[in-house]
């Protein structure tokens, strides 16, 4: 029943921890684990909602949010971010990933939506992990967003009393 | 004295819950109706409603006296049941209700006034002989200060909002270079959520249990425990699991606390439900820490493990009754564990994630309990907080406890918002939490992951991902309909919360 128009023989679905997942085409509506094959359904229905069946349990399902070929998917209340690659772009993928080099630049983003009560680093300073860098108010509680990295400020975004959104960029960290 | 009516000055699961226990009694309840939740369960159970959906004001009704004293009297209420959090332990709105000849289901303002603010707590639990981390005798006014009195009593401290509570205006100082910093930020954080920034410091206990004790009281002086809770696993002072009795307490240490507890409640001529909070270091010594005057979000594992219903109780002893049970009626049986369901992510550092919940499904056995004030279709609403539902199970010790709250966790069907389910399904299968050995800083300490995931979900996840991409990319749409399962549907036609960028 389905035609594969491009002829693509496996898709990979790579996770944000770049573990890769490899599916042959046409998508098979099972999963092999060891010799045995199980089967995999999506289903929804009026009491639960969208959910994959799997070995006599269900899971509930969502995809919260998809860019291209960028995919969110909340799985038994997990969310998953996957990229899907043919063969081709993941190639691609490599060979643009080698000539970039190494990340050596930190964005950190509000956690949550709120209101920024302090920033507590100005462009320039030096910063520890685990550093408090900046005090973000959400559901009344003060929240310490601190430095995920060892650097230096280079940009900051948040200003004291200003509402962010989730994953507004507070603060931009060279990495040392 | 005789009560007929309570007006609930509280929402959400609480609500429901007192309702219950009011209708078991015969006792009619008011429920207030707000804008910001017209559609609340608790509002159908209640016998009446009031409806302040017209008040516009920036102060949600629960914590406006005036507002409250008002319904009461116009609704004819004789009683008033404050719940947990916003006027639970308000001194002041304790007694204008008396003012206003309406009981208040809870202890005396004058208990809720010294229990409430933590500098004055301190100095009745010193003068009767408690032990207590040592600490500054009063509020201390500026940095240099604290500086001093660390240096006194040895790094870390821990800075407190003396009015405080719930974690708020807490800070944990190591070295005496972060003070100042600490102090400023400890001293904010109360005055906006206490409207007080006094503070006081103490020694920092370092990874000790949380150990509370249940107290009942009345108003003729008798005062007895319902054992204790074991509250550890807690995130930034936010309790998540809470378990009766404590695997960490034998009965000689049980009696003990117990009775300290007791003579801490006593001081304050205590009446009504309350919880007396230690602090357990590794050496077994114990260490009062606060008494909280109300009753506690996690009374239901006390409620199982000593088949005594705490709301029942609080009404009677509002109506001037006296307590049926004696000490040694008391007799802890079985194990009970509390999680607590919120709206919260847990892949983002626990941050609210309030929403509609699309699909509940909740599970009956025999050995489960659930205070919930959601259904299908309710919002979780950002001006409130993020609880769901608490799911109790119960079992005939920890072991068993533990065996049905993993069966029950799979049971939990949430959908519309992320919950805490997948700290718990991690929490329960590790071994450290399952051997009893856990403290205050298990979560930020001994955890690498809050959640639990197979390495299958995480296939069939991808898998899910994959198929959307083939819909999406690679299939011709016309023939992509498999009529020979009709009920398998392409996940595009049926979410609603996708959004495409």
């Amino acid at each position: 029943m389905s035609t594969n128009k491009q002829g693509i023989k496996k898709l990979y679905a790579l996770s944000s921890e770049n573990k890769r997942f490899c599916f042959p085409q046409p998508l098979k509506h099972s999963i092999r684990i060891g010799k045995r094959d199980y089967e995999v359904k999506l289903k929804a229905d009026d009491k639960y909602g969208t959910y994959i069946l799997w070995k006599n349990r269900k899971y509930p399902v969502e995809v919260v949010r998809s860019r291209q070929n960028k995919y969110e998917i909340l799985f038994n209340d997990i969310s998953y971010t996957f990229t899907v690659e043919t063969p081709f772009s993941m190639q691609r993928m490599k060979v643009l990933s080698a000539a970039r080099g190494k990340i050596d630049k930190e964005t950190l983003k509000a956690p949550m939506p709120g209101k920024i009560i302090d920033v507590l680093v100005r462009e320039g300073s030096s910063v520890l992990r685990g550093e408090p860098l900046v005090i973000l108010e959400a559901m009344k509680m003060q929240n310490e967003i601190q430095s995920p990295v060892n650097g230096q400020i280079v940009r900051v975004l948040a200003k004291p009393d200003s509402n962010v959104m989730k994953d507004d960029i507070l603060v931009e960290i060279k990495v040392e | 004295m005789k009560i007929r009516r309570i007006l609930i000055a509280n929402r959400g699961e609480i609500a429901v819950r007192i309702i219950k226990t009011a209708h078991k009694m015969n006792i009619e309840t008011v429920a207030v109706k707000t804008a910001a939740e017209p559609n609340a369960m608790f509002l159908s159970q209640a016998d009446m409603v009031y409806d302040n959906t017209e008040d516009i004001s920036e102060i949600p009704v629960f914590l406006n006296i005036d507002k409250l004293i008002e319904i009461a009297l116009k609704t004819k209420s004789d009683a008033v049941h404050p719940g947990y959090g916003f006027l639970a332990e308000n001194a002041y709105f304790a007694q204008k209700c008396i003012d206003n000849k309406i009981a208040f289901i809870g202890p005396s303002p004058d208990a809720i006034y010294k229990m409430g603010n933590k500098t004055i707590a301190r100095k009745i639990a010193l003068a009767a002989g408690i032990p207590m981390a040592m600490g500054s005798e009063g509020n201390i006014s500026n940095e240099e200060e604290a500086v001093s009195i660390a240096e006194k009593i040895g790094y870390p401290v821990i800075i407190k909002a003396a009015s405080g509570g719930g974690g708020r205006g807490m800070r944990i100082v190591r070295k005496p270079e972060e003070m100042e910093k600490m102090f400023i930020i400890a001293s904010k954080e109360a005055e906006k959520a206490f409207n007080d920034p006094s503070v006081f410091i103490e020694k920092y206990i370092e990874n000790p249990k949380h150990i509370e004790f249940q107290i009942l009281g009345d108003t003729k002086g008798n005062i007895i425990h319902l054992g204790e809770r074991e509250c550890s696993i807690q995130r930034k002072h936010q309790k998540l699991l809470e378990e009766a009795p404590s695997g960490a307490l034998n009965d000689k240490l049980r009696k003990t606390m117990g009775n300290i507890a007791v003579q801490i409640a006593g001081a304050v001529k205590y009446y009504s439900a309350g919880t007396v909070e230690f602090l357990l270091d590794s050496e077994k010594n114990f260490y009062f820490m606060e008494m909280n005057t109300r009753i506690q979000v996690e009374h239901p594992v006390t409620e199982i493990i000593t088949g005594i219903d705490l709301i029942e109780q609080q009404i009677r002893i509002a109506m001037g009754e006296t307590i049926r049970y004696r000490q040694e009626d008391i007799k802890l049986k079985g194990w009970a564990i509390e999680c607590r369901i919120n709206a919260e992510d847990v892949q983002a550092g626990f941050a609210p994630d309030p929403g509609k919940i699309e699909k509940i499904s909740l599970p009956s056995d025999h050995y489960v309990r659930i205070d919930t004030g959601v259904q299908a279709g309710s919002v979780i609403v950002p001006s409130y907080d993020s609880m769901i539902a608490k799911l109790i199970v119960k079992g005939k010790d920890r072991r068993d406890a533990l065996k049905n709250c993993k069966m029950a966790l799979d049971k939990v069907w949430i959908k519309g918002t992320k919950t805490t389910l997948p700290f718990f399904r991690m929490l329960i299968r590790n071994p450290k939490f399952i051997e009893g050995d856990f403290t205050t800083a298990f979560i930020e300490k001994d955890l690498e992951k809050y959640y639990q995931s197979s390495e299958y979900e995480e296939m069939l996840a991808a898998w899910l991902a994959t198929k959307l991409f083939v819909e999406e990319n690679l299939l011709d749409k016309s023939i992509n309909i498999d009529f020979e399962n009709g009920k398998e549907m392409s996940p595009w036609l049926l979410n609603k919360r996708i959004n495409q960028f």
